[in-house]
């Protein structure tokens, strides 16, 4: 440890201003930040002592979405691994490429997208892919808005829905066929080389022919669909704890779950016949997942709590809306993407509202 | 009555379907030019939005007529320039009584009342109705919803700009650039609603 922090003092004047390598000064005080605590100090006031900034608020997340990651890679296979690793170098790059130009430290904010982006993907999505849908999504949904804490939609879902219009054929085929047993898939690479593993459906897809057991729902067992939306077990483990710490706010949550599965059992029973219960639709596709993860990101969702809670029944009578009634199976990334563009007019409207019962106080 | 009901039924179906599936702003690109640049704020926006409601409502309803009249005297390639004459009419002649019952109104309003003349969604919206050949009382919904559509749409990108205000747009692509690029975003959620009652 100690030589790596020698060889960091030595070379540090490079990067200082003057110095040769003075233009990638971001990805040298990134690389330094990650190894040890950054040795810059606060120089004037104001000081804030709260622990919380955003590198820790991220590796919440990040910790939050870890048991996502095992089951994936349980029900899916080791191909989850390249995919992080890609869509980390890819995001990464636009991420210090843009903070290259702007001269500017790096945000830890990337840690995140890139981590969530592959876990919304279908399992089997080719790797450039990929690349592709996740430097699409950090430039033109987080980097041209001016970077982390100023996106207005979440980097993620933008990435997914340019990924879901450009290539609709591929994302709605490339399902895999979730491991059993002991070890899963763990040790086995799924590639379009083994084609049979390749032609699974996802529980909305087949929900025309038969319903799904809800308890394998549940836990995931046998179910396809995204890397890190099947096990809804899962989910609460990650997600509960981030509601703890309370990174994650609880009011958007309840909202979004609360009203889907009203809604959906309404439509219920209006005619059982052609919807399903309200219950088997919070486990289905990518509900959970949206709502513990990527709804609640705190940039993108309003910043009043009564703006949250419309915020989220809007999100959740949206999903249903799709899921049930357009062309789309699933509607999750669809309805986050509305939330985030309503996001600022529900503020707005809430701060309206507020004034004016001051004025009237 | 029975069929009454179910022309009421069928207008609002349509309705709905003109405020999402078929957006006129985020599906079709109707009305661009008003929505970048009338865009800043939520105010002006809301009244301008108002404004578009309304006029839209009333002209689809009156050009409904007017297209039935072409049929009888078989001129209907005539119709593009009669849109047009009955709409700029129209928004003069509501301008003038709003002025003089209202002023308060007309104040507010400024502008945007003879700017909605040279708004193509306007046009646009009589033109789909002749084409989507509707009954009067759908294309009441329509147009009422057509409208609609339009305002929440240009509501939320005023909302989102006013936000946009605090964060570090690239020089290059501040204002319209920033804005379409918006919009576009702004569409690709709404493609999701692709096949809701339509």
């Amino acid at each position: 440890m100690r030589v790596l922090l020698k060889i960091f003092e030595k070379i540090s004047p490079i990067f200082e201003e003057g110095g040769k390598l003075a233009a990638i000064k971001p990805l040298y005080e990134a690389i330094e930040n990650f190894c040890f605590a950054p040795s810059a100090k606060a120089r004037c006031a104001p000081f804030s002592r709260d622990p919380l900034d955003i590198k820790r608020y991220m590796t919440m997340v990040i910790i939050g979405l870890l048991p996502c990651v095992v089951a994936s890679l349980y029900f899916f296979g080791l191909r989850v691994i390249p995919m992080i690793i890609v869509s980390y170098m890819t995001g990464g790059t636009v991420e210090v490429v843009f903070s290259i130009i702007r001269k500017e430290p790096i945000a830890e904010g990337f840690l995140v997208t890139g981590l969530i982006f592959p876990l919304i993907l279908p399992p089997a999505t080719p790797l450039w892919m990929v690349a592709l849908g996740c430097a699409f999504g950090v430039f033109v949904g987080k980097e041209v808005f001016g970077g982390t804490g100023r996106n207005l939609f979440n980097p993620a879902i933008v990435g997914r829905c340019f990924l879901v219009l450009a290539y609709p054929a591929v994302m709605s085929s490339s399902w895999v066929k979730p491991g059993h047993g002991i070890t899963g898939r763990l040790l086995e690479y799924v590639s379009s080389a083994n084609i049979e593993a390749i032609t699974s459906a996802t529980p909305l897809v087949e929900a025309k022919h038969g319903l799904e057991d809800m308890s394998h729902m549940f836990m995931g067992l046998d179910i396809s669909g995204c890397l890190g939306e099947t096990s809804a077990l899962m989910i609460l483990c990650g997600g509960i704890f981030l509601l703890l710490t309370k990174v994650a706010n609880w009011r958007t949550v309840v909202s979004i779950l609360g009203s889907a599965v009203i809604f959906e059992a309404i439509l219920h029973r209006v005619n059982p016949e052609q919807f399903a219960p309200g219950m088997w639709h919070l486990f289905a596709g990518g509900l959970m997942f949206g709502a513990f993860f990527m709804a609640t990101d705190p940039v993108s969702s309003p910043s009043t709590n009564e703006g949250k809670w419309m915020y989220g029944i809007l999100i959740g009578v949206i999903v249903i809306l799709i899921r049930n009634f357009s062309g789309y199976v699933e509607g999750m990334m669809f309805a986050i993407l509305l939330g985030n563009i309503a996001a600022p007019i529900i503020d707005e409207m809430v701060f309206s509202v507020r004034l004016r019962l001051l004025k009237n106080e | 009555m029975n069929s009454f009901g179910y022309e009421i039924w069928l207008a609002m179906v349509t309705c709905f379907a003109a405020v999402f599936t078929q957006n006129i702003l985020l599906t079709t690109f109707l009305g661009m030019c008003p929505f970048t640049s009338v865009s800043r704020e939520v105010k002006t926006a809301a009244g301008l939005g108002g404004a578009v409601v309304f006029v839209m409502t009333c002209t689809t309803a009156i050009n409904y007529w007017a297209y039935k009249l072409l049929i009888y005297l078989d001129l209907e390639f005539f119709r593009f320039i009669l849109f047009i004459i009955i709409i700029a009419a129209f928004v003069q002649f509501v301008e003038m009584v709003i002025d003089r019952y209202s002023p308060k109104l007309y104040q507010s309003l400024g502008i945007f009342l003879p700017l909605i003349t040279v708004n193509c969604a306007i046009l646009g919206a009589s033109l789909f109705m002749v084409i989507r050949e509707y009954h009067f009382i759908q294309t009441i919904g329509y147009g009422f919803g057509a409208g609609l559509g339009w305002m929440l749409a240009i509501l939320a990108m005023a909302g989102i700009r006013t936000r946009l205000n605090e964060s570090r747009v690239p020089e290059g692509l501040r204002g319209p650039g920033i804005t379409l690029i918006i919009a576009g975003l702004m569409a690709l959620a709404f493609i999701g609603f692709t096949g809701v009652l339509s």
